[in-house]
């Protein structure tokens, strides 16, 4: 195991070159950032004396090793939109992107599985098809449209919830909530049809016909085993969490890792985008990793050599 | 489209709304302290030498100072200097004020002034440098005495000083300890001092007792960045927020209906532009098919339509309240189909004129309203909507063809601004517009240091712009602003959020 880890931390190097490399050519094929930060008075002579002054009039070659030279010492180089160092920027918001993520994947939890156990235990009952339609209206609701009902329902009608920005923990539960119906949606189907195809296997038969108590077939034997393939969604789910809550962001105007990386996009702010996306492929990476241990401890079956 | 289901459901909840009324003016008690405004976009930093946009000006000029400022009407008012001279063509004197002290208690002097604005003129990384490049240097006479030398005669000098680029910042502070650690604990001389910024959520602005010009009125000034409309607009509502700029036309009524909320239009310094090619070989090289362009929009449609009525048709992009204006050009413009239609004849274009159209997202409605307009003449148009990095892009870059969409905006308060875009050695590649005559006009009217003369100068550039038509107009736009219960607050044409100006009721 511990080589394993070992082995796969090693294996991200490579990765992370490949990603910051695919990364550096997209945001300098993509448009000159002089450009952007001059105003629309600039004469061509301005724009030659910032971009020396920014380096990028020099090959493309010999800013990307200058890149690599800085960024392995945890440089990316000056955001030019804020005039400071990008790294800091991209790290400072991520608990706020942690926080969202973490409590959006908490309520999905807590709805899906319930939800999916009940749902797969009733199956074809009236409870089953309450629950489906359920999972059917929370997976076609656009975030953007759940997070203004739920604002209009609980901020302005009822006045319970604050309507946006980062505070106390008042202001985590909307947003949560919008982020997390989608997800909760996706994995009550998911655990639903998990758990179905376990409970017709001989293992479970076998159990049950051994007299042993229901509670018991379906806690230790069959959940243990249909929340396999939840993990991997969760794990998936997370990730792109961290870096894609942009809407949800947006409208309850959460400073997260999404609105950062998308407005950096926007007015080309090349070095945020690409601390931003270094850190991004990280935690990608460390998730994964995490996620394959989470399998092994729950299904001892699976070996890693 | 889901903009338009979130509003119909706003409509349908007015009724709630209202009696929730009382929770909205709530906050507003006479004990109101902290005074809360949200805007759509955050700030770039709090280097006020390195800022490109309104939003971040709007908030900086409560911590900064600059030598003088423009009141409501745009007359120059002293701030830190006490007055100013011109001692010769290149030459302003200015005396500075004596009791000012920034935030971390340095003394303002004159070393101040030498600082920050040769660091704005010399530094040509920074974003505001274009703007003060011309100045040559910045002599002490004494601590409290500057001469500002300039390389030419400048007749904007004072415009320039009164705006984003010609904050004072604290010159023995940066000097020791670097821009960085300023930019992360900024000091200035204004009345709010820096508290705390929590980037794209808020910043944090407590009352500089020790300002020279009074005790703040509020103890706190938070300034929120809210991107969506809806929420601003929510956070209005729930007495969140005192002020909610950029409030979408069809919220108006929603706010209007709760009691003690209003709802605020201010004419804002952007007027839209619709820019043309004339370019040997180009369809809008033709100055019948421009004059048809002209003719074939019908402005007050579009602001009516698109702007829910905020805004004002013109004919000139110097609009009132800047140097050098021309009033019989203002709230007019030209329209008549029938005309457009036989010109577009003559000129030999019976069978459809083809034109591409380019425009931001930003602004697809208005463009997709004039495209529709354009076609009713006979135009066949090509619109092409870009999302506004690759826009900005583009534009810089000069690969437009026919026509583009621009609001453009004016911090200068001067004509001059207005035309750079159109200066031969600029157009060059964008419109290729060339009248020798408004040339000269331009040239000359930059070192002009008779006012009166110069004015009469760019009156002429603008009327001959209605005949040369290398751009038209569409209209001045408006920013719509909610007010919260209680408070007392008239939006100003450049959009600074003085919130020394802004008042309980």
């Amino acid at each position: 195991m511990g080589k394993y880890i070992l082995r796969s931390l090693l294996q991200m190097v490579p990765v992370l070159f490949l990603i910051s490399a695919i990364v550096f050519v997209l945001v300098h094929v993509t448009g000159d950032p002089v450009n952007l930060m001059l105003p629309e008075t600039a004469t061509e002579e301005d724009r030659a004396v910032l971009s020396k002054a920014l380096g990028l009039d020099r090959p493309l070659y010999v800013q990307f090793g200058l890149f690599l030279y800085n960024a392995v010492q945890g440089d990316f180089g000056h955001s030019f939109h804020y005039g400071q160092s990008a790294l800091p920027l991209v790290l400072e918001r991520l608990p706020a992107s942690f926080q969202l993520a973490g409590a959006g994947m908490l309520i999905a939890t807590l709805l899906a599985i319930p939800l999916g156990i009940i749902s797969a235990l009733k199956r074809n009952t009236y409870l089953d098809l309450f629950i489906s339609g359920l999972s059917a209206l929370g997976k076609g609701m656009p975030n953007f449209w759940t997070g203004i009902m739920l604002i209009l329902l609980f901020s302005v009608i009822l006045g319970i919830f604050p309507v946006s920005g980062k505070g106390g923990p008042e202001h985590l539960v909307l947003p949560a909530i919008t982020l997390g119906a989608g997800i909760a949606a996706q994995m009550t189907r998911l655990i639903r049809a998990s758990m179905l195809e376990i409970l017709n296997q001989e293992y479970i038969r076998t159990a049950r016909s051994k007299g042993l108590l229901e509670t018991v077939v379906i806690f230790k034997h069959a959940l243990r085993n249909g929340l396999i393939p939840v993990v991997t969604i969760m794990g998936l789910q997370f990730t792109s969490l961290i870096g894609g809550t942009l809407v949800t962001e947006t409208v309850f105007s959460w400073p997260g890792l999404g609105q950062l990386l998308v407005s950096a996009v926007n007015t080309h702010d090349m070095s945020i985008v690409q601390a931003a996306v270094f850190v991004i492929a990280i935690i990608v990476l460390v998730v994964n990793l995490l996620t394959d241990i989470v399998y092994r401890y729950l299904d001892p079956r699976i070996k890693y050599s | 489209m889901l903009v338009v289901t979130g509003c119909g459901n706003a409509a349908e909840t007015k009724n709630e709304t209202q009696t929730n009324g009382g929770t909205a003016s709530a906050p507003a008690g006479g004990d109101k302290t902290t005074l809360t405004i949200a805007n759509a976009t955050d700030i770039e930093s709090f280097d006020t030498h390195n800022n490109n946009n309104t939003m971040s000006e709007a908030v900086l000029v409560n911590v900064f100072d600059y030598l003088l400022k423009n009141d409501a009407e745009q007359n120059k008012v002293p701030v830190l200097a006490t007055s100013w001279e011109q001692v010769n063509d290149t030459t302003w004197r200015l005396k500075l004020r004596d009791d000012v002290k920034f935030h971390n208690g340095d003394p303002f002097t004159a070393a101040d002034v030498k600082f920050s604005l040769e660091r704005v003129a010399k530094d040509t990384a920074l974003k505001q440098n274009t703007y003060y490049k011309h100045i040559k240097e910045v002599n002490i006479i004494d601590d409290y005495t500057v001469d500002i030398v300039t390389e030419t005669p400048d007749p904007i000098m004072l415009n320039r000083l009164s705006r984003m680029g010609a904050g004072i910042l604290p010159s023995k502070y940066i000097e020791e300890n670097g821009i960085e650690a300023f930019l992360k604990a900024p000091v200035g001389t204004g009345p709010y001092k820096f508290s705390k910024w929590t980037k794209d959520d808020r910043i944090e602005l407590v009352k500089n007792a020790e300002y020279f010009g009074g005790t703040p009125k509020w103890e706190n000034v938070v300034f929120r960045s809210i991107p969506e409309a809806s929420t601003r607009v929510s956070e209005l509502l729930t007495g969140g927020v005192d002020i909610a700029a950029g409030v979408p036309s069809t919220d108006i009524a929603r706010i209007e209906g709760v009691d003690g909320l209003s709802v605020e239009q201010a004419k804002i310094q952007r007027v839209l532009h619709i820019i043309m090619r004339m370019t040997e070989g180009s369809i809008t090289a033709d100055p019948k098919v421009r004059e048809a362009i002209d003719l074939a929009i019908d402005n007050q449609v579009i602001i009516d339509s698109i702007a829910g009525g905020a805004g004002i048709p013109t004919r000139t992009s110097v609009t009132p309240g800047n140097f050098g204006s021309d009033p019989s050009l203002y709230e007019t413009f030209e329209y008549d189909q029938e005309r457009a239609r036989a010109l577009l004849k003559e000129a030999g274009y019976e069978n459809g004129a083809k034109v591409s159209f380019s425009s931001s997202v930003q602004y697809k409605e208005v463009a997709e309203v004039v495209a529709a307009m354009l076609t009713d003449v006979g135009f066949e148009v090509n619109l092409e909507i870009l999302e506004a990095s690759s826009f900005s892009e583009k534009l810089n870059s000069k690969k437009f063809s026919e026509l583009f969409l621009l609001g453009v905006g004016n911090s200068l308060f001067d004509a001059s601004n207005n035309y750079n875009r159109f200066k031969k050695e600029n157009a060059a590649g964008e419109t290729d517009y060339n009248n020798p005559e408004v040339e000269e006009l331009l040239q000359s009217a930059l070192q002009n240091m008779d006012l009166a003369d110069r004015e009469k100068q760019y009156q002429k550039v603008q009327q001959q712009f209605t005949v040369d038509r290398p751009t038209i107009y569409l209209y001045q736009m408006k920013g719509i602003y909610g007010i919260g219960a209680g408070i007392g607050y008239t939006p100003r044409l450049d959009e600074m959020y003085y919130a020394e100006d802004i008042t309980l009721k």
